[in-house]
């Protein structure tokens, strides 16, 4: 009882100063970003008038003159903006009506005054989908070949496998990006090249082969991560003193590895899987560009190459908060599943 | 009784005694009068950097990769100091040495070039037409070889179509003959050279007689209108067969329109061909008869040269390319080395700054404690959760805009302080926290009080006692950073998220986004290239770095 007092009480402890960073770090790029020059709206049904009159309802700029428009100092538009996400400002359009505005400001370049929570909400679907399936086929994967090292530490079958974890390690995502695209859509034609939409339904057969691509360059790199912790992991356990005692009672080695090994090794290994699963949302930016994935990777490139500044600023804080809260759920879980690590920093 | 004799006799004993009373006399001091001393030791005392180096030079992986590490940053030292297209005319050449007429070609290495491979040739299947463009040259090349024949079948609906394709291999080098503007002085010294050795007006001339397409392109016209076409067709037609003979300067032979479903296109011509199968020369001629080379333009020459031929001539060397070349002819094997020289200083250079400060900053927060450490976590907590790619994305964004930054620094400096500051922003957390670590793990040990005991100041107690032990942590951290540096900023530029475009910097990162460019389809060389160099790279510091970190790691002794 007093356990799961104090486990409660680091957890609330953690969570109101992850609140309090991201708030930091919020304030800090917010200034930032408000603080990049600004391009006026010039694409193709972008009226430069609308723009205008939303940087002031925004409480970014004022009127000076006659079409002359000022920005207001960095200060007052961040509390222009905290006060809009309680109550967002009101503008008159040209035909009269009077329209409530975001409270994520807009993206004036990528898609003309969508807000940027509805562009990164329509970015989840593939993003979620190919990080899944990398999930789904890279933890089992990287387990059984991490398990099936440790077990046959320094064997020749550990140490060719070790150098091919190395390698998949070492070599950058792209650069196996590169080669699935070139041998399998280009010169095999087997699979699509990029990531195209197929009646926009999510799970018809055309759509799962183009994404059979993205999802192994993915995958490459987290299995040898797997396969080269559990490795480590298993091979600690094994040779640990419960592991003797084990034997000693009777167990033969399977029994002994399969019931004793195996769940002690997973207990560092489960925290890693649970920080995945968090990272399902955020997308690979690279990945998802060289196989034109419309996923949110994709999302925040564009918002990059485009000085897309609003949406960039909420994809960004999006991936702030991910990463936040991925350390966080990693470091709780740590303290959840072994109960020889104490949390809460009593020592 | 014969027992005892036995023993007797194998013992030294010389008379039979009883041990059990000895005399006292025959007892004496082992050591009487000798001084005691510890003895010197036998074996020779080992450094602990000395005995790292012996770990580590038994590590062959990491030997190997350190030499490919040392082999891949000699090349990009030396590479462009001996290459001769770094030394072009910058007149001629402001962006540094491209050549846009041998965009594209495919990898060319002297020792392999009948091999089949690597030989600059790329293998293609193409139409009659665009064999017979590449067939028929009068360039000293031969640009295309055949290989054989192929039927190409296709069907649409019932019918079946045949055409007949050709399987070549072409050769990306001979890119044919192309039309030139020189200057009187240059044009004289090229036919000077021609005379000395003996190729002026030859069949292996550099020169090679101008064509008179539009004399020819007359004839076709009065032509079509005598089979007749009416007047706007045919000057529809003969327009795009001017275009059609100044886009392709190698054609010296009379071309026709093709006739597709009866109709004269103005798009697509083909060779006009002999009783031999041969095309019918339109070279300008003298009333004499004689081949015209030049044609006089306002005290400038317009000639028609073999522009391999030519290349050679002007530059001093081949136009061959390792690597092959991207798409504005740039040497990739040249840029490549010079994005890798860029890719390997940044990475060291980023490393050693974050080194420093890291280690300042882990020092004092792990030597130190408590709230110092608290409120330093807290920043290097805020610091290390924004993304390398936002900072960057702002600070290039900013510092290009800023005009006194770009007056002082250059567009390149720009740029690069716009990187230094994003890589090290929060690049340097990692040491911190080695740092730190290593600092909770020493500073409590019993030396380290001995030593504060003994009137040690916190300077001497943090670099004398505490730092050599984290020495060889530490520099496996910062070892293990520079492939990291080197893999975020060829992704950023890969990206497009670092631009380069304008600085004429290249990075690994550049040449593989202009690989991403030239289609990994069409040219995977541009591509290849590049992306091998990296992996080679990263594979390599790992490997090193995890030698290190074995070789550094003393409770290992004696275990492998």
């Amino acid at each position: 009882m007093q356990d799961t007092k104090e486990t409660l009480k680091y957890i609330l402890q953690r969570l109101i100063l992850m609140v309090f960073t991201f708030i930091i770090i919020f304030v800090i790029c917010f200034i930032l970003i408000r603080l990049l020059p600004l391009d006026q709206a010039t694409g193709a049904g972008q009226d430069p008038e609308t723009f205008y009159k939303m940087q002031v309802a925004l409480g970014r700029m004022y009127k000076v003159g006659v079409g002359e428009y000022a920005k207001t100092p960095v200060m007052s538009q961040l509390w222009t903006f905290l006060k809009n996400l309680f109550n967002p400002a009101t503008y008159t359009a040209t035909d009269g009506t009077i329209v409530t505005t975001s409270r994520w400001g807009y993206s004036w370049k990528i898609s003309w005054l969508a807000s940027p929570a509805d562009l990164l909400t329509k970015g989840f679907p593939p993003t979620i989908l190919i990080n899944l399936y990398s999930m789904i086929l890279s933890i089992p994967l990287g387990l059984i070949a991490g398990i099936y090292m440790a077990l046959k530490k320094n064997k020749w079958q550990d140490h060719t496998m070790s150098v091919i974890v190395m390698l998949f390690i070492s070599v950058p995502s792209f650069v196996y990006a590169f080669l699935l695209q070139y041998l399998f859509a280009f010169e095999l034609g087997w699979l699509p090249a990029i990531r195209a939409d197929f009646n926009g339904s999510w799970f018809s057969g055309e759509m799962f082969a183009s994404m059979v691509l993205p999802v192994l360059a993915m995958s490459f790199g987290s299995i040898a991560g797997f396969a080269r912790y559990t490795r480590a992991e298993l091979t600690e356990v094994l040779t640990s003193d419960f592991m003797l005692l084990a034997r000693t009672k009777g167990l033969s080695r399977t029994q002994a590895t399969v019931r004793h090994a195996f769940r002690n090794s997973l207990v560092p290994i489960f925290p890693m899987i649970l920080g995945q699963i968090l990272a399902l949302l955020s997308g690979s930016v690279i990945i998802e560009s060289i196989f034109a994935v419309n996923g949110v990777g994709s999302l925040f490139l564009n918002s990059i190459t485009m000085k897309d500044y609003d949406v960039f600023q909420f994809v960004g804080m999006f991936y702030i908060l991910i990463g936040l809260v991925g350390t966080l759920i990693v470091d709780v879980s740590y303290g959840l599943v072994d109960p020889r690590i104490r949390m809460g920093g009593r020592k | 009784m014969s027992n005892k004799n036995k023993l007797l006799r194998t013992s030294n004993f010389s008379e039979s005694q009883d041990l059990n009373n000895i005399p006292k006399s025959k007892f004496k001091f082992a050591q009487k009068g000798k001084k005691l001393h510890d003895k010197a030791f036998e074996t020779k005392p080992m450094s602990y950097l000395h005995d790292s180096w012996n770990r580590f030079a038994k590590n062959k992986a990491s030997i190997v990769a350190g030499i490919i590490i040392l082999f891949i940053g000699l090349f990009a030292v030396i590479e462009p100091l001996v290459d001769p297209r770094s030394y072009v005319d910058p007149i001629q050449y402001p962006s540094g040495f491209e050549d846009s007429s041998f965009a594209l070609v495919r990898p060319y290495s002297p020792l392999f070039k009948d091999s089949g491979w690597w030989d600059g040739k790329e293998e293609k299947t193409i139409g009659e037409d665009d064999y017979n463009l590449l067939r028929f040259t009068d360039s000293n090349y031969e640009r295309v070889e055949l290989v054989e024949e192929v039927d190409d079948t296709f069907t649409i609906g019932v019918t079946e179509f045949h055409t007949l394709k050709y399987k070549v291999n072409v050769d990306s080098y001979a890119v044919g003959c192309k039309y030139v503007t020189v200057s009187a002085e240059d044009y004289n010294a090229l036919v000077q050279y021609e005379k000395d050795n003996g190729i002026y007006k030859t069949e292996d001339s550099i020169m090679k007689p101008v064509v008179n397409s539009a004399e020819y392109i007359e004839e076709v016209g009065d032509e079509l209108i005598l089979k007749g076409l009416n007047i706007s067709t045919v000057d529809g037609i003969t327009d795009q067969m001017t275009n059609y003979y100044n886009n392709h300067q190698d054609v010296y032979y009379k071309l026709f329109p093709k006739l597709i479903d009866g109709q004269y296109s103005d798009t697509k011509f083909s060779a006009v061909l002999d009783s031999n199968d041969e095309p019918v020369p339109i070279y300008k001629t003298t009333d004499t008869g004689e081949l015209v080379y030049e044609t006089d333009k306002s005290g400038e020459f317009k000639i028609r040269v073999d522009y391999f031929d030519y290349f050679t001539y002007v530059n001093g060397f081949k136009p061959y390319y390792v690597f092959g070349a991207n798409q504005s002819g740039q040497d990739i094997y040249l840029r490549l080395a010079e994005g890798a020289r860029f890719s390997l200083l940044l990475g060291i250079g980023v490393s050693l700054i974050n080194f420093i400060i890291g280690l300042i900053w882990g020092a004092v927060s792990g030597y130190y404690g408590g709230n110092t450490d608290l409120i330093m976590e807290r920043i290097t907590d805020i610091i290390g959760n924004v993304p390398t790619i936002i900072i960057m994305t702002i600070a290039q964004i900013q510092f290009t805009h800023s005009t006194t930054l770009e007056a002082s620094l250059g567009s390149s400096g720009v740029l690069i302080l716009a990187i230094l500051l994003a890589f090290v922003y929060n690049g340097w957390i990692g040491v911190a926290s080695t740092t730190r670590m290593q600092f909770y793990r020493f500073k409590g040990q019993e030396y380290v009080l001995a030593s504060r005991t003994l009137g040690a100041r916190d300077g001497r107690l943090i670099f004398k006692h505490i730092l050599p032990n984290a020495a060889g942590t530490l520099i496996t951290s910062s070892v293990l950073m520079v492939p990291g540096v080197i893999f975020a900023e060829s992704s950023l530029s890969y990206l497009g998220i670092i631009d380069f475009s304008s600085s004429g910097i290249s990075s690994i990162g550049v040449l593989l986004n202009e690989g991403q460019a030239a289609s990994l389809s069409q040219n995977p060389h541009v591509l290849l290239f590049p992306a091998l160099v990296i992996s080679l790279l990263m594979i390599s510091f790992n490997l090193l770095g995890n030698g290190l970190r074995d070789a550094f790691n003393t409770t290992l002794k004696g275990s492998e």
